[in-house]
């Protein structure tokens, strides 16, 4: 069946992992290096109704196009860069496409990211204030709301991509009785904007940025919750705690909490009936929707609900079936690993339930990782393993977090450094949980997978130095994130927007008092560059010396400065600045002052091309230190030379005088025999 | 019976061996002593090992007497020829002379070569040091030891001492 969780997995790239060429500014008309050159954003006041973002109005430069809304994009949540890229030039009526996603400079000249789409056409059903508005006809539903959403999800599911943003302030009326449109939903992680209530419990158990891209059938839920919402005329299980929502659902079902015994049209409340079914394989697929007395018909079985006698107690919470048994288990980490270990779960839910087979799960689950309990993460794999065969449907839960995989990314994004829950992800990931997770849930539709899987994650992780941890991994999962590093003042979210960030970072009235490189610039530049990143990035950690740590940077920021970009002398002095403290390591007087010489020249000239040969001269450097041994030995030699002729011990000074004496003995006794011969000679 | 120590034996044969000799050829003997009078004071002052400085008088010296004894042989080798040759001012002041000019040879030989030696020692170096410098300027090189004199002459170069 199409319409489930499974969708966006079922085909390869697009949906999940962006093409290089999305990524590309000049491989995609969807991402822009600047969005000047595509409309002018008129950033006066922010739009009052614009579906649950920042939006300003805009203006395109090309004549015959209507007019545009700019969505800001938020630092700790980034856009849907998959559904983007799937969506790019897509001219469905029915939805504000995306446009183009980029920079611009903002209302206080800051440069900020936002994402266009067409302006919304008129007002939205529901303001954002939350007051309701007037209850609609069952007719009105189906001509208005359904069948234009529904054609709406068939070319989004036609692209293998999910909306998730489907709630009453989010639909817009294209005319005074026409047909809604749905509004943008990528400028923020998908249903992070989403109320508990108009989302299946699997979903709203999760952290608003963890929530996946999820499958087209979380679409028909959603459509289905805003069309019982539209037709009450008031939000459904309204003023209640997003906890007591799920909860309700999970104990008599979707459809039965949300209309709460409300008498519906029989054609309404059997599609209601359908769309809200919690099992998202029964949910009819939006095509399906289009005919709504076709859908009407599609009947599925449902599986009873099966409901203890006796409630059990997970800390402060009755549960009366299995799956508020897994949801209480997975709120409460130390309360169900209690249950799991006493036995007392399994007990319940052979005795309760009746369900010998769950229950013997469950006990294969607690023993299963009894042996390594005692470490926690044997004990977490335990629980996680059990919720996941108590409820199948549910999302992976470990030690009190709720996420499905691929909106782990998102999640990275949105916690701070310093969160609590950041060191759990990271032994969520360590311990691969997502793959022992979906290990515990045969039979299920395998999630959408994340940009990496679960081994790659634990790599990424595990790694380290600057290139690992939590931060390279939250910006490998996060393709349109900014970095985070207070060198480029979060103005860089692709790699080619580095250099002119920090061109603005050095060029600041202050000047640039810190290294040129940081972790978190160093794991998104080892994030951003296709394939493994250098062993120059690898190499960086804190004890990384400043010349070598800005000369690696400078290896990589130089061709990513294109021949056409403004020159960058601010930072290229910075990098020379620092690089230079290296300069020691040139021996020769004479080469060291011709080379700072080309370091100056090359920085004022701002391209970081021309500066790199001058600090990245292997060969030059292996010469001049051949050279400096050499010399090094010849001054050695010349040092013993001086010592030997000064050393009083080795002056020849009494062989000399004997010598000398011996030479003049020599003279005597040859006078002698020439005197001797001329004397006999008469 | 008292035994003489062997060092000394060679001084007593020599002098027994002289004795024969003046007793046998008087006039060379009494010939050559006065005209090697100074060589033989010399010898006997003479402390060195090999006494070169007597060695190089006598040598001289002998040259010089060589015409005299060969004046004396060649007159039937009789006394008064001695006499005659020793009252001959000239012939005893040549072969002093000749002794004087062995001292002079024995004596400024050393001191000459020790000059030269010296001179081609500050040559070499003042080489050494002018190379050693280019390479410090040209490489950083730190200076060599301060306790290596390089902008003094090399102190074993000095005149040498008799």
């Amino acid at each position: 069946m199409a319409a489930n969780r499974t969708m966006p997995q079922s085909t390869s790239a697009p949906a999940t992992a962006p093409s290089l060429g999305f990524l590309n500014p000049s491989g995609s008309p969807a991402l822009l290096e600047s969005l000047d050159a595509f409309c002018s954003i008129d950033f006066t006041a922010p739009q009052a109704e614009s579906g649950g973002g920042i939006a300003y109005a805009a203006r395109p430069h090309r004549a015959g196009q209507g007019g545009l809304q700019a969505i800001c994009i938020q630092p700790e949540a980034p856009p849907r860069a998959a559904a983007m890229a799937a969506l790019a030039g897509l001219a469905e009526p029915g939805l504000l496409a995306p446009l183009a996603c980029g920079p611009a400079a903002g209302p206080n000249g800051a440069v900020g990211w936002y994402v266009i789409c067409p302006a919304p056409p008129g007002p939205p059903l529901w303001d954002g204030s939350g007051v309701p508005g007037q209850p609609w006809s069952e007719a009105d539903l189906i001509t208005r709301v359904l069948r234009p959403a529904a054609a709406a999800l068939v070319a989004l599911e036609r692209r293998r991509v999910t909306h998730r943003a489907i709630r009453p302030n989010n639909l817009f009326l294209s005319a005074p009785m026409g047909p809604v449109v749905l509004g943008e939903a990528w400028s923020a992680p998908p249903a992070s904007r989403q109320p508990a209530v108009l989302e299946p419990p699997y979903v709203s158990m999760c952290p608003p940025s963890a929530r996946g891209e999820g499958g087209i059938a979380d679409d028909v839920y959603a459509l289905g919750a805003v069309l019982l919402a539209l037709f009450l005329g008031r939000m459904p299980m309204a003023g209640l705690p997003g906890t007591q929502v799920i909860l309700r659902k999970l104990d008599s079902g979707c459809f039965q909490a949300m209309t709460d015994g409300v008498r519906l049209p029989p054609l309404l409340g059997d599609l209601l009936a359908a769309m809200l079914a919690d099992d998202p394989q029964r949910r009819p697929p939006p095509a399906l929707l289009a005919d709504p007395a076709a859908a009407r018909a599609r009947r599925v079985a449902k599986r009873p609900q099966r409901r203890a006698s006796q409630p059990l107690l997970v800390g402060e919470t009755p549960v009366w079936n299995d799956r508020m048994l897994a949801y209480a288990m997975a709120r409460a980490p130390q309360d169900g690993m209690r249950l799991l270990r006493l036995g007392v779960a399994d007990h319940w839910v052979r005795r309760a339930l009746g369900d010998a087979t769950l229950a013997a799960r469950l006990e294969d689950a607690a023993r299963h990782h009894a042996a390594d309990a005692a470490s926690g993460e044997g004990a977490q794999l335990a629980l996680c393993g059990a919720i996941a065969h108590l409820d199948p449907l549910a999302p992976l839960c470990w030690d009190g977090l709720a996420l499905w995989p691929d909106g782990l990314g998102p999640l990275l994004a949105g916690l701070d450094p310093q969160d609590p829950a950041l060191p759990r992800v990271a032994a969520m990931v360590a311990a691969e949980a997502s793959t022992a997770w979906a290990a515990c849930r045969p039979g299920q539709p395998a999630p959408p997978p994340p940009r990496l899987d679960a081994r790659a994650q634990r790599t990424l992780l595990q790694d380290r130095g600057w290139t690992g941890g939590l931060p390279r991994l939250r910006y490998a999962l996060n393709p349109l994130l900014a970095c985070r590093s207070k060198l480029v003042q979060g103005m860089a979210v692709r790699l080619v927007d580095v250099v002119l960030a920090m061109e603005a970072t050095a060029g600041a009235a202050s000047g640039p008092t810190a290294l040129p490189a940081d972790p978190e610039l160093v794991a998104f530049l080892a994030a951003r560059q296709h394939g493994r990143p250098g062993p120059g990035l690898a190499a960086l950690g804190p004890g990384t010396p400043p010349e070598e740590l800005a000369l690696t940077l400078l290896r990589v920021l130089a061709p990513l400065q294109g021949a056409g970009a403004p020159p960058a002398p601010h930072l290229a002095a910075w990098l020379a600045r620092t690089a230079g403290g290296g300069w020691d390591a040139w021996h020769n007087r004479a080469l060291r002052a011709l080379k700072q010489q080309q370091a100056s020249a090359a920085a004022a000239s701002g391209r970081l091309a021309a500066l790199l040969p001058v600090f990245d001269d292997t060969a030059g450097r292996r010469a001049d230190e051949a050279a400096y041994q050499a010399a090094l030995a010849e001054a050695a030699r010349i040092d013993a030379a001086l010592r030997a002729l000064t050393d009083p011990v080795s002056l020849p000074g009494s062989g000399m005088r004997t010598l000398a004496r011996d030479v003049a003995g020599a003279v005597a006794l040859a006078l002698l025999a020439v005197c001797a011969v001329a004397a006999a000679a008469g | 019976m008292p035994r003489t120590a062997p060092g000394r034996a060679l001084p007593v044969v020599q002098g027994l061996l002289c004795g024969i000799f003046a007793a046998a050829a008087t006039p060379t003997a009494l010939l050559a002593a006065a005209l090697l009078t100074p060589s033989i004071g010399i010898w006997l002052l003479e402390r060195e090992p090999g006494r070169p400085v007597a060695r190089c008088m006598a040598l001289c010296g002998m040259a010089a007497a060589a015409f005299p004894l060969a004046t004396l042989w060649g007159t039937g080798h009789r006394l008064e020829t001695t006499l005659a040759l020793l009252a001959d001012p000239a012939t005893v002041a040549l072969a002093w002379a000749a002794q004087g000019g062995g001292w002079l040879l024995a004596e400024m030989l050393p001191l000459l070569l020790s000059a030269v030696s010296t001179l081609q020692a500050a040559a070499r170096v003042r080489a050494l040091q002018a190379a050693r410098a280019r390479l410090e300027e040209e490489w950083g090189i730190p200076p060599a030891n301060p306790e290596t004199p390089t902008g003094a002459m090399p102190s074993g170069t000095a005149p040498v001492q008799t």
